[in-house]
């Protein structure tokens, strides 16, 4: 399996994290897409005329939308991230992949304007943004009520693992996550799921390890 | 409020082998400019009020300048050594003031909390007591002898080693650093941090590189510096002042931030100022 | 100000009083705290820090400072007792019925009481506490809290401006209402906010 994979991107983090998370082996092929724009040239073009990374490749299949990468990976190397197989919880999963297009249209242009100087309507883009993290935050203001802790459950499924990158990252786009307790409470569980793995602007949670030394005596 | 000395000094606008004839808009030091090139290439930059400004093409990037510099463009004798492989990293914007960037590229102790399991990781975080120095000869801060326990230095890295450093900040927005070089001892890489002002709180870094490794593919060489830089970023977003406070009582230093301290005093005793605060706010 | 439950242990959170940025905490062992939002080494948020035992450490460069915000570990030097003079400035943190308080100065009378209820959530709203209250077609009580039934529900609204002409409504419902009347509110709430907002939008 192939993940055509830029550090800095948040959708193809979220491969990562998947693979990272269930174990799979994955090949990474980094792309230039900054500086150097890579991701529109022809070869790349001919694997995914959209322009867009991440594109994965796995026995002649090609896919160029995380959250068809993130469902394939899933049902392949981790069937639980998909959530049980009851009518509602795929059409809950279904709905956050869906949402997550939202994400990448808001926060994550946003992001690459404010960090990589590529054009976007800046205040358009913060202002749904915004409105994303909102509706992210009632969802689980409204899952807490009904005793579930992530997205679509009481464990979490790939619905997390779309939304989460980009819920940590739009601070990158100047857009702030400090009013959203909810949002703070599910990404600190999602950081602390054993395998997890970080992209720059998530940092490590350091508080899962101890003092690595005693404290030094006042005298 | 414009700084006198500081706009007489060069600052990196763009990428050399990414400019067209149309040119791209951006801001030095509060002052819309475009940085374009000729027909022959050769770089141009023009300031809004049409003039056009001194330039200089080295070290991969675009240098300007919206005064008369006194100095020519300092030098990176590296630059023009054989063997090595010269990265353009690419732009990174951060809200932030140009010489708390620099200051931040300086530091050496953040490295196991910022950079953690790369360039540093507990329980290795002591800072040992390494030299600093204002060459007057050459007018430029030097840090020495500066040594840190890495978890992976470079992407040409195996294992753990420490890692030695210099550094050098020969302008006020320009840190280079020099540091062990794992595929060829006895040599440095040269990394630097060319950072352009744009505001006294928001620049553009523009990160550079001159190694010796022939392994790794360029754009691995890119990604892995991007991902350092891009761990810093939120950190710099995030200090308060948003200006870099020169005088003492506002911040606390230890004996790890000799090079912080020489360089705030540098840049005080030179009249650097934009990007700076000089009083306890 | 915050709701307990949105700061469990080793949480540490942004906030204001008074138009000043706190970092607000809780150990491991269950004590809050709130501190100034900027680590004395190189003005690092603390609210981006993290939490080990009874010590809030700063991301930065990990210096760690205890309970009283008296600095007691400088991972760049481990052997160094840390000066009695970094220390970051504290306010006074209270816990109360789900909710935690914090006053600049110290406060003249203990929070008020908020028996038979239970904490629902806080959220952000782009107006001033004045345009909150005319939506909710009442005043603000003396302490500091709106008092409206949402979606058929009582419920207790507690008022936070922050800067920005921003505000931050802290909601208490009635113990007994059910999960799903509890997220009637959540939605009512919502719905609250987007006529404030809009109807500021439209002025
Ligand atoms: N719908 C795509 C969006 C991916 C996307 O926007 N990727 C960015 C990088 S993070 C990209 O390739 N942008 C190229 C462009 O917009 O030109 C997905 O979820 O995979
Ligand atoms: S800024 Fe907080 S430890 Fe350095
Ligand atoms: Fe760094």
């Amino acid at each position: 399996m192939i993940l055509y994979d830029y550090i800095l991107s948040p959708d193809c983090y979220k491969v990562r994290l998947l693979a990272a998370l269930t174990g799979a082996r994955i090949t990474l092929r980094p792309v230039d897409f900054h500086p150097g724009g890579e991701h529109k040239t022809a070869p790349f073009l001919a694997m995914n005329p959209s322009g867009t990374i991440p594109i994965f490749e796995d026995d002649g299949l090609i896919l160029t939308e995380s959250s068809a990468i993130l469902t394939y990976l899933a049902a392949k190397a981790g069937p639980a991230w998909l959530g049980d197989d009851t009518p509602a919880m795929r059409g809950r999963v279904a709905q956050w992949l869906a949402f997550s297009q939202r994400l990448s249209a808001s926060i994550g242009k946003a992001r690459v304007h404010d960090m990589l100087n590529k054009p976007a309507d800046i205040q358009a883009c913060r202002r749904a943004g915004t409105q994303c993290l909102r509706e992210i935050e009632a969802a689980l203001v409204e899952q807490r009520l009904a005793g579930h802790a992530f997205l679509a459950g009481d464990r979490p499924t790939i619905a997390d693992i779309a939304c989460f990158p980009h819920s940590m990252l739009a601070p990158d786009g100047g857009i702030s996550v400090d009013p959203y307790p909810s949002i703070r409470l599910w990404t600190r569980s999602i950081r602390a799921l054993p395998g997890f793995i970080e992209m720059p602007g998530i940092h490590r949670l350091h508080d899962l390890k101890p003092e690595p030394g005693p404290i030094p005596e006042r005298v | 409020m414009t700084d006198t000395p500081m706009l007489n000094e060069w600052y990196p606008v763009g990428i050399l082998t990414q400019l067209t004839k149309a040119g791209r808009d951006t801001l030095l030091m509060g002052e819309a400019i475009n940085v374009a090139c000729d027909s022959l290439g050769a770089p141009v930059v023009s300031a809004e009020d049409g003039r056009t400004l001194p330039v200089r093409a080295r070290y991969g990037h675009v240098w300007t300048s919206l005064g008369s510099p006194t100095k020519e463009l300092f030098d990176i004798p590296e630059a023009d050594q054989p063997g090595r492989r010269l990265v353009d990293v690419g732009v990174v914007r951060v809200k932030c003031s140009p010489l708390r960037a620099v200051e931040n590229f300086l530091d050496i102790a953040h490295f196991p909390f910022v950079h953690t399991d790369i360039l540093g990781a507990e329980p290795h975080t002591e800072v040992q007591r390494y030299e600093v120095q204002i060459r007057e000869e050459v007018d430029e801060v030097w840090a020495t002898k500066v040594k840190f326990y890495q978890p992976q230095a470079a992407k040409s890295a195996a294992g753990g080693i420490t890692t030695d450093y210099m550094y050098r900040v020969p302008a006020p927005t320009v840190s280079i650093l020099y540091k062990t070089c794992p595929p060829r001892p006895g040599e440095w890489d040269v990394i630097t941090l060319f950072v352009q002002p744009m505001a006294e709180d928001l620049c553009q870094v523009w990160p550079w590189m001159a190694l010796f490794d022939d392994q790794t593919p360029m754009t691995d060489l890119i990604h892995f510096q991007q991902m350092i830089f891009l761990q810093d970023r939120s950190i710099l977003e995030n200090q308060l002042p948003r200006l870099l406070p020169l005088d003492p009582g506002m911040e606390i230093p230890t004996r790890a931030d000799m090079t912080s301290v020489a360089y705030r005093r540098w840049l005080k005793r030179h009249g650097f100022t934009y990007g700076a605060q000089l009083v306890a706010a | 100000m915050a709701l307990s439950r949105d700061v469990p242990p080793q949480v540490v959170i942004p906030t204001f009083v008074d138009g000043r940025e706190l970092a607000v905490w809780r150990s491991q062992s269950g004590r809050i705290a709130a501190w100034d939002d900027r680590c004395p080494h190189r003005g690092m948020r603390l609210s981006h820090g993290f939490v080990r035992g009874e010590s809030l450490s700063c991301i930065y460069h990990g210096w760690s400072y205890n309970e009283a915000g008296l600095c007691q570990r400088i991972p760049a030097h481990p052997d160094l007792v840390p000066p009695e003079a970094i220390r970051v400035p504290t306010v006074a943190a209270v816990e109360s019925d789900g909710i935690i308080w914090v006053a600049s100065e110290p406060a003249s009378q203990p929070p008020p009481t908020l028996t038979g209820l239970v904490a629902l959530r806080s959220l952000t709203v782009e107006a001033p506490a004045t345009a909150i209250a005319t939506a909710a077609g009442m005043p603000i009580d003396q302490d500091g809290a709106l008092r409206p039934d949402l979606a058929g529900i009582a419920c207790v609204l507690l008022v936070q401006p922050i800067p920005g002409d921003r505000t931050v409504l802290h909601v208490l419902v009635a113990s007994n209402a059910s999960p799903a009347a509890q997220a009637a509110v959540s939605r009512a709430l919502e719905d609250l906010r987007r006529r404030v907002e809009s109807e500021r939008l439209a002025a």
